[in-house]
């Protein structure tokens, strides 16, 4: 019997809600954190602390809260300081401050009724809870948009000024707000507003060189060594590069793209693997956006397809496509046509997003474009065009 | 009261195993799972408080109840139950 092998070595590290050790280009941002929350080592007591976090969908905000969470809640307990991180993603209870709310005291009292009393008795009740229990609580409302949405002004007001109600009891509850923009916070009052605006970190887009990183660390966690090459490395970093930055969606594609390279028991992570995952995430090309080209379009495009699959490389050059399209054009008995007429076919093919191109730098001789497949497998675009060629010729 | 006294009523022993299977509860929720009214509930765990056996928190108008974790009847209680719970599976 055949002997299953996978390319994983863990793919759990690849999963949403892992938290990885070491978060590469966050460290400022972590280092800033624990900076804010400091206090809450030495005299958790004396006071508490608001922190904005915001940036772009796959930024990492949510990683790095939590990684900050485990860091801060291991170091106080090192120290005495009972401190619990809760980590509670708004959209997931559709905004609501009473279900937020009810959530926490479930973690100290499990089947907490939910029926009975309001938002505002169950605050009360969370601080009576932590003020028995001795413990101090750093909350993260993650999609903090959808609270404010659903509750407006009220129920922030309420989370931020909650120690004036307690004058001369322990600050329980500091709150960390994890949002995409700060725009969300436009639509509170003014007072609510200033509670909240002091202290923000802003994660700027991560650059292709940075998803690389990230994915590096990623593959060196998830996978058995060796098995995914530089190339697919780079091309799932150029595709979260030129999906607004975003590490998760980069993430994402690497696992399935482990996924399709163990179904086909490659035993390595191919830039066509790549190419497949992205084509199960995305709508694939529309047949119709094919059938709308032109023959030597068709044939250029066939062109570049049966390089990237036959070398299972991620890049094509320019010089290699014009290559490439000169052999398609053979088999079709075509003339082919100029530089300058593939140049304008490049730019229509990039424009309708069928294929990318960029310009690199390749040692002392000066730029050159490659040109990469971003949605679309190069074994299913090469079928796709070989039948509709094979069709305009009958 | 004597030991008999307290054990001898279905009720008591239900409310006994439930908190000892859940850990914690409030009173509508007991009284939902023994199929009793909220009266009769509320006097059978004031009866098993009185015996140190059961405490209860008062969070506004909710009374959560769980086993007395200093009381040597309750540890007691939560071992028969356990006993009971796993020879039964056996």
């Amino acid at each position: 019997m055949p002997q299953y092998r996978s390319i994983f070595k863990d793919e759990t590290k690849l999963d949403i809600n892992f938290v990885p050790y070491r978060l590469p280009h966050r460290n400022r941002e972590l280092h800033l954190l624990m900076e804010f929350f400091s206090f809450a080592l030495q005299f958790p007591e004396r006071m508490t602390q608001r922190v904005m976090i915001t940036g772009d969908v796959g930024t990492g905000k949510t990683v790095l809260s939590q990684r900050f969470g485990a860091d801060i809640t291991r170091e106080a307990n090192k120290r005495g300081v009972n401190l619990r991180y809760v980590h509670v993603n708004c959209r997931e209870y559709r905004g609501s401050l009473f279900l937020i709310l009810h959530h926490i005291v479930s973690i100290f009292h499990p089947n907490f009724p939910k029926r009975g009393y309001s938002a505002e008795e169950l605050l009360r009740m969370l601080l009576r809870i932590l003020d028995d229990e001795s413990t101090y609580v750093i909350l993260a409302l993650d999609e903090f948009e959808s609270l404010i949405e659903r509750e407006g002004s009220e129920a922030v007001y309420k989370l931020t000024r909650l120690q004036e109600i307690r004058q001369n009891k322990p600050q329980r509850l500091s709150l960390v707000c994890i949002l995409r923009n700060l725009k969300a916070i436009e639509q509170l009052d003014a007072s609510t507003r200033s509670t909240l605006q002091s202290n923000i970190i802003t994660l700027e887009k991560y650059s292709k060189e940075q998803l690389i990183d990230i994915l590096n660390d990623r593959v060196s966690l998830a996978f058995k060594p060796s098995t995914v090459p530089e190339d697919t490395v780079s091309l799932i970093g150029e595709l979260a590069f030129s999906e607004a930055g975003n590490a998760r969606f980069g993430i994402e594609l690497l696992w399935r793209a482990g996924k399709y390279a163990d179904a086909e028991d490659l035993g390595v992570v191919t830039p066509e693997c790549v190419r497949k995952a992205v084509s199960s995430i995305y709508p694939a090309v529309r047949k119709n956006d094919l059938a709308f080209l032109s023959l030597h379009e068709k044939l250029f495009l066939l062109g570049i397809a049966k390089f990237l699959k036959e070398s299972q490389k991620a890049y094509i050059s320019l010089a290699e496509a014009e290559q490439a399209y000169a052999v398609a054009c053979e088999e079709f008995n075509e003339n082919s046509h100029s530089h300058t007429q593939l140049w304008k076919y490049l730019q229509n093919l990039s424009n309708v997003s069928i294929l990318k191109t960029e310009v690199s730098v390749i040692g002392s001789r000066g730029r050159s474009t490659i040109i990469y497949l971003p949605r679309i497998s190069a074994h299913e675009l090469e079928k796709e065009l070989w039948a509709l060629l094979e069709k305009g010729q009958e | 009261m004597n030991l008999e006294d307290v054990f001898c009523s279905k009720l008591r022993m239900k409310i006994l195993k439930i908190i000892a299977q859940v850990g914690e509860l409030n009173v509508s929720e007991i009284a939902r799972r023994l199929g009793a009214n909220y009266q009769t509930t509320s006097t059978h765990l004031k009866i098993l408080e009185d015996e140190g056996i059961l405490q209860h928190k008062v969070f506004g108008r909710i009374r959560l109840y769980r086993l007395n974790e200093h009381s040597p009847k309750a540890k007691a209680v939560q071992k028969l139950i356990d006993a009971w719970e796993h020879a039964n599976k056996q």
